[in-house]
């Protein structure tokens, strides 16, 4: 379908430079990293920017690289690269293994991480491992860099705290204790798809877990109540059936055309306990390998 | 009969390092030069509407814009088996994105833009979204005019009701039938909408040039039928079946969906405004779910009675079909279900209604399976049912009741031979039925499954094919049909029929895609019944060349016409050991006799196949006295399902599908159809799920929420078992196999889900959450 949309196209050199064009534009632009969103927009109309701002050359927002305690992924950073990183297999494992459900190959070989937490939809697969992990969101304006926890950057349904004339220049990720987990996606079959609920589970060493989920409400989120009640337990069905009845307090999910709120959430429940088995037998070195599905 | 050489054994198909290499090419990739035109719709947003104004002209003043084209440019109708369908709306719109007018521009974007300032105004009607409530006594009609239509002489239309057709089959005495049974047993079946989801999307690029000759080039299974219809609707422009002419290059799929005429009359249609330039005409994947035909839904209510040994004593099958918002194809469809819905049994006592009616959704159409996917859920649903509840193997039952060549059809006509007994046997063998097996995970458990299946070509009584072989002067081939290479390997299997008989291997012989131009005439590729009907017209056409040959050489060399045969490209003598004469000799030269003349000439052979035993007419109230049917394709199939109690996700761990195919004319294309096949049919019942909102508008027209099965989703072991029970009439005695291997897909899974869980479901699709809720209701989970 051609691109009936007339824009015009900026290739800023700099992120000054486009922070510029965005004080310019406004709500007007759109910037390209990817694409993998933006273009199918484009093409059904749904997005009719006046200006399109091209951030692939701005060299600074690119790589995968270690900065004081913070591991730093480029607003540039691809899925791919996030999956062939070294670094991100052996101290982000968790992370490793949700980019490994996102989309499929071709898409991943140009879907951005950081374009990935701007979308803000409620199935994103990266945002339970980037909350486990309690990433930093670096955000440029024209009054310059702030860093926000990730947590609190989505709002809601496709919403951030960015301002229009704000980009995400990096994710922050702190260097990580010892620890172990899955992230466990629900889909309608093995190929690709948008979760229908997510569930990241973190177990440290000392037995505290942490735990995320995506798909299962208006935004990804992180439960206090649910990790202190699972923290330093042995995982019994008892403790799990209250698990499960503190999830439907917790969780707030839909019912729409990929699944039932029902359904979600019962799944929930289900993946929560794997994926904490799995998490707890990875620590021991044992259970299966990361990036196996466990459901 | 001398030991095959060539038929029988697989043969790498004549197309491969083409479509391998992408060089393969395709309608979207055929260029048309600079003066190219491009057309972009203007859709209904409304399920069921009155046009009540158009206004074209802001479009009209869009710089590249050529002409903005409304139902007033073309007060055509047309249709296959029925005219109810049009180029662009008339007065009334009967479905989401039903083609109200197109912008013809020299540039896509242009025509997208300008399509979006053309100004329609619609008075909305009450929307008909259902077969039910298109029945009830106060529904909107969809067709007002639909007495009026032009039909086939075997569908029955109700006027004033939104019935397109009603076809019923009588046999015997259902009532006494049921009343010899021991067990009754009724229930209802829903099976919902699908679409066919080929990679390539349709598309039509059409040239009428200042001759008056209108080509049209499109992604077709049927470019004769395409010709044909465009001939016919077009005819009040005064154009006529010698003006049409079809080209079509390789399709990327078709399943049915590039069957008989839909959006192609687009391209045809416009061009006829500009002359001299072609218009083209690419339907988006979105276009591609909602605008060319679906495969329709089904609610059929069931009753069979059974004896306790196990024999069925009647059945009774209502079946009610949402055909949508046009019915030109769809309604054979439901024809067909009425002739055959009983499943590949000998049953005395039959009653079969099918409905097809109009709803103000997608048009139905031929999808892959042609109805009987969709009756096969609820009847081999059904027999695995009885048989639990009376205590037997649902084999043994099957097996009973397993029609044979020479019994009484529904229709009551006769049943061709065939090795259904044979293929029930086999599958069960390898399938291990009567042995449980066991997930080592706890979580896990595992059913079997079993369900047979038939099909016959539904087609005209005089659908034909025809085939010219022309040899070249190195006694290579090219051999022209018309028949449609979507797949399967047909252009192979052509070549090495002709192979067989004149000697000359596959690798010099060259089969292409249609030009109705050059090729002689083949009805469509559809109904599985190409490699028989195709196939008999080549294997004449080869005969024809041979006996050319043969005659040649006796009347030039005087030899003995008995003693000679053809072997290793040459023709050889029974009675002179060591004389040969290759083809490439004389096949284009002739033959230089004693006086140093020329004798003979060219060879080439025509063959013509036409179904002579078949008639579509027959009583309107039974279906009795007709010949409907050429033949059906039967079989067996048995699955192994792991499936996780606690999430209802399923994993097919082996599915096993025997087909008698009569004879293999080459084994690796048949397994490709049955690996194929079986996916997409498990397609259906695991994942693909068609939503339409509360005003008619489809949710899911696209691949992210429209889920088709990715190679992690393939069963685990597909294992294909070949039986071969001669078609007398077949090439070879080869029979069709293409559409059979999805067939029994539904009800293995909703089978195996019973064995393995104890719950029954009885509408499809069955999705991982519908287990689950089914498991809950059931206070198993």
């Amino acid at each position: 379908m051609p691109i009936a949309t007339e824009f015009e196209y900026f290739a800023p050199a700099s992120v000054r430079e486009t922070v510029g064009l965005l004080s310019k534009f406004k709500d007007k632009a759109r910037l390209l990293a990817g694409g993998t969103d933006l273009i199918v927009q484009l093409k059904e109309d749904v997005s009719k920017p006046q200006a399109l701002v091209d951030i692939k050359r701005i060299a600074p927002l690119g790589g995968i690289k270690v900065q004081g305690k913070f591991l730093r992924l480029g607003a540039l950073a691809t899925f791919t690269e996030l999956i062939e990183s070294t670094v991100i297999k052996s101290k982000y494992p968790i992370l490793w293994e949700a980019a490994r459900t996102v989309a499929s190959p071709g898409v991943r070989n140009r879907a951005t991480v950081a374009g990935n937490i701007c979308s803000a939809v409620p199935s994103l697969d990266s945002a339970p491992a980037l909350l486990v992990y309690e990433a930093v969101v670096v955000i440029e304006g024209p009054k310059g860099s702030r860093q926000i926890p990730f947590a609190s950057f989505i709002t809601g349904p496709r919403r951030t705290v960015l301002a229009k004339d704000e980009l995400v220049t990096a994710i922050l990720l702190p260097q990580p204790g010892k620890h172990c987990g899955a992230y466990v996606k629900l889909g309608r079959y093995a190929g690709e798809d948008l979760a229908q609920a997510g569930v990241a589970v973190l177990a440290d060493a000392k037995g505290a877990i942490r735990a995320a989920f995506c798909a299962l409400a208006p935004a990804p989120l992180r439960s206090a109540k649910i990790e202190a009640l699972l923290s330093c337990k042995k995982c019994d069905a008892a403790v799990m059936a209250q698990a499960c009845a503190l999830l439907e307090r917790e969780l707030a999910p839909i019912s729409d055309i990929r699944s039932s709120k029902e359904y979600r959430l019962h799944m929930a429940g289900v993946m929560l306990e794997r994926g904490l088995k799995a998490a707890c037998s990875r620590l021991k070195g044992e259970g299966p390998d990361y990036g196996k599905h466990l459901i | 009969m001398n030991e095959l050489k060539v038929v029988g054994h697989s043969s790498e198909r004549v197309d491969s390092l083409e479509k391998i290499t992408g060089a393969a090419n395709y309608v979207d990739d055929l260029n048309f030069g600079p003066e190219l035109l491009y057309a972009y719709l203007v859709e209904s947003p409304c399920a069921h509407a009155e046009i009540r104004k158009i206004n074209t002209a802001k479009a009209e003043r869009v710089p590249g814009v050529v002409k903005v084209l409304t139902g007033k440019d073309f007060p055509l109708s047309f249709g296959l088996y029925m005219q109810d369908r049009y180029v662009l709306a008339q007065d009334r719109v009967r479905f989401v994105g039903e083609q109200v007018a197109a912008v013809v521009a020299r540039d896509p974007k242009i025509a997208k833009r300008a399509a979006a300032l053309v100004e329609v105004t619609y008075k909305e009607l009450p929307p008909v979204l259902n077969q039910m409530d298109a029945l009830k006594k106060d529904a909107p009609l969809l067709h007002p005019g639909l007495k009026a239509y032009k039909h086939v002489p075997w569908f029955f239309p109700k006027g004033d009701t939104n019935i397109a057709h009603w076809r019923k089959t009588r046999k015997g005495d259902t009532e006494k039938g049921f009343k010899q049974a021991d067990f009754v047993f009724e229930d209802v079946y829903t099976v919902p909408r699908y679409a066919h989801c080929a990679i390539e999307v349709h598309g039509a690029v059409g040239l009428y040039d200042a001759s008056g000759r209108l080509t049209v080039w499109t992604a077709s299974q049927s470019p004769y039928t395409q010709r044909n219809v465009f001939a016919e609707a077009l005819s009040p422009l005064g154009i006529s079946h010698k003006d049409v002419r079809v080209i079509t290059p390789y399709v990327g799929g078709g399943f049915g969906g590039k069957a008989g005429v839909s959006m192609e009359i687009l391209g045809a249609a416009f061009a006829t405004k500009f002359k001299g330039k072609p218009v083209k005409v690419m339907w988006n994947r979105a276009q591609e779910f909602y605008n060319t035909y679906q495969r329709q839904g089904v609610e059929a209510h069931l009753k069979v009675g059974m004896k306790r040994d196990g024999r069925i004593t009647a059945v009774e099958h209502l079946l009610y079909w949402d055909a949508g918002a046009y019915v030109e194809y769809g309604a054979n469809v439901v024809n067909a279900v009425g002739l055959s819905a009983t499943g590949p049994y000998k049953v005395d006592n039959i009653k079969i209604d099918s409905l097809c009616i109009y709803t103000n959704l997608p048009p139905g159409g031929p999808y892959r399976g042609f109805g009987y996917s969709e009756f096969c859920f609820g009847m081999e649903s059904h027999l695995t049912r009885i048989a639990k509840k009376l205590r037997m193997d649902p084999i043994e039952i099957r097996l009973k009741n397993a029609i044979k060549g020479g019994d009484t059809l529904a229709y009551g006509a006769h049943m061709n031979p065939n090795g259904l007994s044979k293929a029930i046997e086999e599958v069960s063998k390898e399938i291990g039925w009567g042995k449980k097996e066991q997930s080592s995970d706890p979580d896990k458990v595992i059913g079997k499954s079993f369900a047979c299946f038939w099909k016959a070509p539904a087609m005209p009584p005089n659908a034909s094919s025809s085939a010219f072989i022309k040899f070249n002067e190195d006694a290579s081939l090219n051999i022209m049909v018309s028949g449609m290479e979507i797949g399967q390997g047909l252009l192979t299997s052509m070549a090495q029929i002709a192979s067989e008989i004149l000697t000359v291997p596959v690798s010099k012989i060259r089969v292409e895609t249609p030009d109705t131009d050059r090729n002689p005439y083949e009805w469509q590729t559809v109904g599985s019944h190409v490699t028989w009907g195709c196939g008999n017209a080549v294997k004449k056409a080869a005969i024809d060349c041979r006996e050319q040959i043969l005659d040649l050489v006796h009347r030039t060399l005087h030899l003995e016409r008995e003693s000679l045969y053809l072997e290793d490209e040459a023709v050889k003598s029974r009675t002179k050991p060591g004389w040969e004469l290759p083809l490439k000799n004389f096949v284009i030269p002739g033959i230089q006799a004693e006086d140093f003349t020329f004798k003979g000439g060219p060879i080439m052979g025509r063959g013509v196949f036409m179904p002579e035993f078949t008639s579509a007419i027959s009583d309107p109230e039974t279906s009795q006295g007709g010949h409907p049917n050429v033949h059906y394709t039967t079989g067996a199939s048995g699955l192994t399902l792991e499936i996780d109690r606690r999430t209802g996700r399923m994993k097919v761990l082996k599915v096993v599908l025997a087909a008698d195919v009569g004879k293999a004319i080459n084994p690796d294309l048949i397994r490709g159809q049955v690996v194929g096949g079986m996916l997409q049919g498990l397609a259906t019942v695991l994942y693909e799920d068609m939503r339409f909102d509360a005003k008619g508008r489809m949710l899911n027209p696209n691949f992210t929420d429209y889920k088709i099965p990715t190679v992690m989703d393939a069963p685990v072991e597909t294992k294909t078992i070949i039986i071969e029970v001669p078609q007398p009439d077949g090439p070879y005695g080869a029979r069709g196999v293409g559409e059979h291997t999805m067939i029994p897909a539904a009800p293995l899974i909703a089978n195996a889900i019973e064995d393995a869980l104890g719950v029954r479901i009885t509408s499809m699709p069955i999705t991982a959450e519908k287990v689950v809720a089914a498991l809950k209701k059931e206070g198993k989970l």
